[in-house]
């Protein structure tokens, strides 16, 4: 177990350039979780941590010792492939034998080897396919052989690539909540890359959102959901995705095009846009008395997801043609239904700069809009819809 | 067309299907009946070779004379002794190109290094170069090199025959192999060069049986290499086969067709034995089967 | 899920870290290279020296080759029996290529019905390719024999006709590498076939599709791909061809056979004017090498274009 150490790690794959410098300290112990985009650089950070991949700028330090130059084999790191990387030839027993009898990560004597590799098969639920071939497993199980391999062997840092994403979605949920109580886990320095924000929330110490190879943000979990840097981090945390209304703010006073306004700082100024999360609004049916940041609006779709409904809400405040997105359990709002959508001020985040909304995920170089704070009510009390 | 539908085993008849298999048989009867002939002649003995076309009593004689010094006496060759030289000289150009090709079809599989085209279209172009423009120089060579007639010399200049093949073959096996199952050899401790021997070449190990059998019969059925660069001490089985043909000034057909078939098994026995994955090495990778 | 622990072991060599530069590392897979580029070197040598030749006057009469230029060439250029080796190569090359092609993609469509009898004689298809091609020479020259061979026997032909006359010879020993080498485009085209995928067929046999347009429309600009690569190899062996003509004919009758290949080697080894064989030699390897250049870029064509159709 070590710390571990990116500074302005930068990387080609192939002749194309995937990381822009990236830096980071994950702490000894911490688990790191890596959230970003397929195509963000999160596979490439991981195998030039393991020494696959030649980094073209900046150092991989794990203990304080600069890696450059260091084989992968000495490296003293555990990865879990994607693409599972089991040995085809081998069983499972073997496979996960590998690592032990290199002869690299300490001896062991065969009785040491056997004792160790029932303990993580047991541990995984795949003790009954130890002398299974991988092509003779499913993908959850080849998954967890991969992630077993892992497991079995003592290393300063795990490194796990999507260990959990070709599990069904009940196995997931499981695996997920059991893994952090793995007691590998709790010392062992990980980074755990996934393209899932709930992995990232459930497992992760500490979060880094990559985009287009460079980090956004790094932080903790509540940090990344109440106070996301822009707006590419906000919409990838949380299902459905945040809404972001356009405005134009002057004198402490955003407005949007359709003529709502709330406070914000006096400083900000420009275009800005207005961020909410779908199920941070409430949805009453009619017409309510005013107080705290209220749209109306009428649904034009409800598409019912088990208990709860997802509404696409023609709004009358934001601006010509808009629609919102608005969680309810209100079974009885169908389409057609007028409603207001309403919430605390302090749950609206304000974003400045960066121009227009985001574009398709992944796209780096689309301007996101930064956070500068949050909304809060208008101080000339004037009401907020004129 | 029979596009639509596979069906294997339909024994529904049809005009159409016995059509189809009609000509199937016709192409077949004029496909083997060369190597039937073959075999009939070479049962014959010397009198009937001339006499008879499809009655006679069928005998080894032949096979024994072309193994015996009665053979060596007529062509003076000695026909054992060309089947060991052609044994020898295949299977050393096999291990030399395997020893020399399998690094090489590595790197230029795995890392597409610069040059790594380069080198491989090269080796390549040994396959479709008009041999003698090499052959005329390397006569010359030999004589020089006292390299005329030997062994070793075969197996040189066989390697234009045994290297492309193996190195093309084995590349394409090397680019299928996913590399990550190397790097996570490496990640488990192990060295590039234990990688390499443990993980890839294990996986790789039918690409490099079928590319080694079918460089062997290559090897084994050239002509023209052996036919300038050796003269009567080594001489390979397919030289010794024409000898039977002007032999003592006489008609040695059964002789002939026997020292022939003789000359045919093994590559026959190897081809037969690697069929599936014959295809893939015929057309140096370019068709999977 | 049970709590396991893992035992901490300092890994094997701690401190001691072996760094390896960069530099270093890129140039692994050259020196995995180097004993291919060595033989590669071997065998280029002496291709450049039979280049060189063509510019020697150098023969088993002259002891003290001389530089003569280009004379090799214009002898070569403008005598007869170089172009008519060109011309006899040619008509080779073209007809053994074409006979093969069609007869053996018929073969292969024949026996991709998989009917019992394609089944069963499936495996005996390669035992014609994988004889050495002088043997095959040999069983068919005594099949040829006018006296005693089967095929006059046979067909009643008498004893007279002679299979490797003046005007029959090049026929005959074109039917013979029609024998050898059909089942090479068989093979190839079969694995291709049966390579196919099997859901454009589907989709238009739902849309009523006839057998014959999905014949057109779709099965051969698939297959054609496979039928190239055949016709690549088929093409470029036979305009090298020497094997089994030689023992057949060594040419003759009259030059009726007489390939560049074995008219090289009647100059080199039979007259031992070096010189002269290989401009023989060179003159076709330009030949190959540009036909083999035309070859690949239609077969790249042809293999975007078949990919296109498969999506």
């Amino acid at each position: 177990m070590s710390t571990l150490e990116l500074r302005g790690l930068a990387a080609r794959y192939g002749k194309k350039p995937v990381l822009h410098g990236l830096d980071v300290s994950v702490a000894e112990g911490e688990f790191f979780v890596l959230l970003g985009p397929s195509g963000a650089g999160k596979t490439t950070t991981l195998k030039c941590v393991a020494g696959l991949v030649d980094r073209t700028e900046g150092a991989v330090v794990i203990g304080g010792r600069d890696m450059a130059g260091v084989e992968p084999y000495e490296r003293n790191v555990a990865m879990a492939f994607e693409s599972y990387a089991l040995y085809p030839q081998k069983t499972v027993a073997d496979n996960l034998a590998s690592p032990l009898r290199s002869g690299r990560l300490g001896t062991w004597t065969e009785a040491e080897r056997a004792a160790r590799i029932d303990a993580v098969t047991t541990t995984l639920g795949i003790d009954h396919l130890r002398e299974r071939l991988p092509k003779e497993l499913s993908n959850g199980q080849r998954q967890r052989t991969a992630l077993g391999r892992v497991l079995v062997r003592p290393a300063d840092v795990y490194l796990l690539d999507e260990p959990l994403s070709h599990l069904d979605a009940k196995l997931r949920a499981t695996m997920r909540a059991e893994l952090r109580r793995l007691g590998e886990f709790s010392r062992t320095t990980t980074v755990y890359v996934t393209h899932d924000y709930q992995e990232a929330l459930a497992l992760g110490d500490r979060i880094g959102v990559l985009r287009g190879g460079r980090l956004v943000q790094v932080g903790t979990p509540a940090e990344l959901w109440d106070a996301p840097h822009d707006t590419f981090v906000a919409r990838s945390l949380g299902q459905p995705e945040m809404n972001l209304l356009p405005a134009r703010a002057d004198g402490g006073v955003a407005i949007t095009g359709g003529g709502l306004a709330v406070g914000v700082d006096t400083d900000v100024s420009g275009p800005v846009e207005l961020g909410v999360r779908p199920r941070d609004l409430t949805v009453t049916a009619g017409q309510t008395h005013p107080g705290g940041f209220r749209i109306r609006g009428r649904v034009e779709l409800a598409e019912r997801l088990g208990r709860s409904v997802e509404l696409s809400v023609r709004t009358e405040g934001v601006g010509p043609g808009d629609t919102l997105i608005a969680v309810t359990d209100d079974p009885d709002v169908r389409e057609g239904t007028s409603v207001t959508l309403s919430t605390e001020h302090t749950r609206v985040h304000v974003f400045a700069g960066g121009g227009r909304a985001p574009g398709p995920e992944g796209d780096g170089r689309a301007g996101h809009a930064h956070r500068v704070g949050n909304a809060r009510p208008r101080t000339d009390s004037e009401g907020e819809q004129r | 067309m029979a596009t639509r539908e596979r069906r294997p085993g339909s024994r529904r008849f049809s005009p159409a299907a016995a059509g189809a298999d009609l000509l199937l048989v016709l192409w077949f009867a004029f496909s083997l009946f060369p190597i039937l002939w073959m075999i009939l002649l070479s049962l014959k003995t010397q009198a009937e070779q001339t006499s008879t076309y499809f009655r006679f009593t069928p005998t080894l004689e032949n096979y024994t004379t072309v193994l015996s010094s009665e053979g060596e006496r007529i062509t003076s060759v000695d026909f054992t002794g060309a089947l060991f030289t052609s044994l020898v000289t295949s299977l050393g150009a096999v291990a030399l190109s395997l020893a020399i090709g399998v690094p090489a079809a590595y790197a230029a599989g795995r890392w597409a290094y610069r040059g790594s085209g380069d080198v491989m279209f090269t080796i390549l172009s040994f396959r479709f170069a008009p041999e003698l423009m090499v052959i005329v120089p390397l006569f010359i060579i030999y004589n020089q090199l006292g390299l005329f007639d030997t062994a070793f010399g075969t197996i040189w200049v066989l390697q234009l025959v045994t290297l492309p093949l193996i190195v093309w073959i084995l590349r394409s096996y090397f680019q299928d192999l996913p590399e990550e199952l190397e790097q996570a050899a490496l990640l488990d401790g192990y060295t590039r060069t234990r990688a390499f021997l443990t993980v890839a070449l294990p996986l790789v190990r039918p690409g490099i049986a079928a590319s080694a059998l079918l460089a062997f019969i290559f090897a084994w059925n050239n002509y023209v290499f052996p036919l300038i660069l050796t003269g009567s001490e080594n001489p390979t089985v397919t030289v010794a086969v024409t000898r039977f043909l002007g032999g003592g000034g006489q008609a040695y057909y059964n002789l002939t067709a026997a020292a022939a078939l003789l000359a045919a098994l093994p590559p026959l026995l190897v081809a037969l034995s690697i069929q599936r994955y014959l295809v893939h090495g015929l057309s140096f990778g370019a068709v999977k089967s | 899920m049970t709590r396991t622990d893992t035992p901490q072991r300092p890994p094997a060599g701690e401190g001691s870290v072996r760094r390896i530069s960069a530099r270093r590392r890129a140039f692994r897979p050259y020196l995995l290279s180097i004993p291919a580029v060595l033989l590669i070197a071997g065998i280029l040598y002496p291709f450049g020296l039979g280049v060189y030749y063509t510019f020697l006057n150098y023969s088993a009469m002259v002891p003290e080759p001389v530089l003569v230029g280009l004379a090799n060439y214009a002898v070569v250029l403008s005598d007869p029996v170089f172009w008519e080796s060109v011309r006899v190569t040619l008509t080779y090359a073209v007809t053994t290529t074409v006979v093969e092609t069609v007869l053996g993609a018929g073969i292969a469509l024949l026996l991709f019905r998989a009917s019992l009898v394609g089944r069963l004689l499936e495996r005996l298809l390669i035992l014609p390719l994988m004889i050495a091609p002088v043997i095959a020479g040999v069983i068919w020259g005594l099949m040829y024999n006018p006296q005693f061979g089967v095929l006059n026997h046979m067909f009643g032909l008498g004893s007279t006709f002679d299979w490797l006359s003046e005007d029959r010879a090049l026929w005959s020993v074109v039917l013979v590498d029609v024998w050898i080498f059909t089942p090479f485009v068989a093979v190839l085209v079969l694995a291709g076939i049966r390579s196919l995928p099997r859901e454009p067929f589907e989709a238009s046999a739902v849309d009523g599709a006839g057998a014959l347009y999905m014949f057109r429309r779709l099965m051969l600009p698939m297959m054609w791909p496979y039928i190239l690569v055949a016709v690549i190899f088929r093409f470029m062996d036979s305009l090298k061809i020497f094997d089994h003509v030689y023992v057949l004919t060594a040419g003759g009758p009259g030059g009726a056979t007489r390939t560049l290949q074995i008219g090289a080697y009647q100059n080199s080894m039979t007259n031992l004017n070096f010189s002269l064989g290989s401009t023989y030699m060179f003159l076709l390897w330009i030949i190959v090498f540009i036909t083999a250049r035309y070859l690949v870029g239609v077969l790249g064509k042809a293999q975007r274009r078949a990919a296109g159709t498969e999506d």
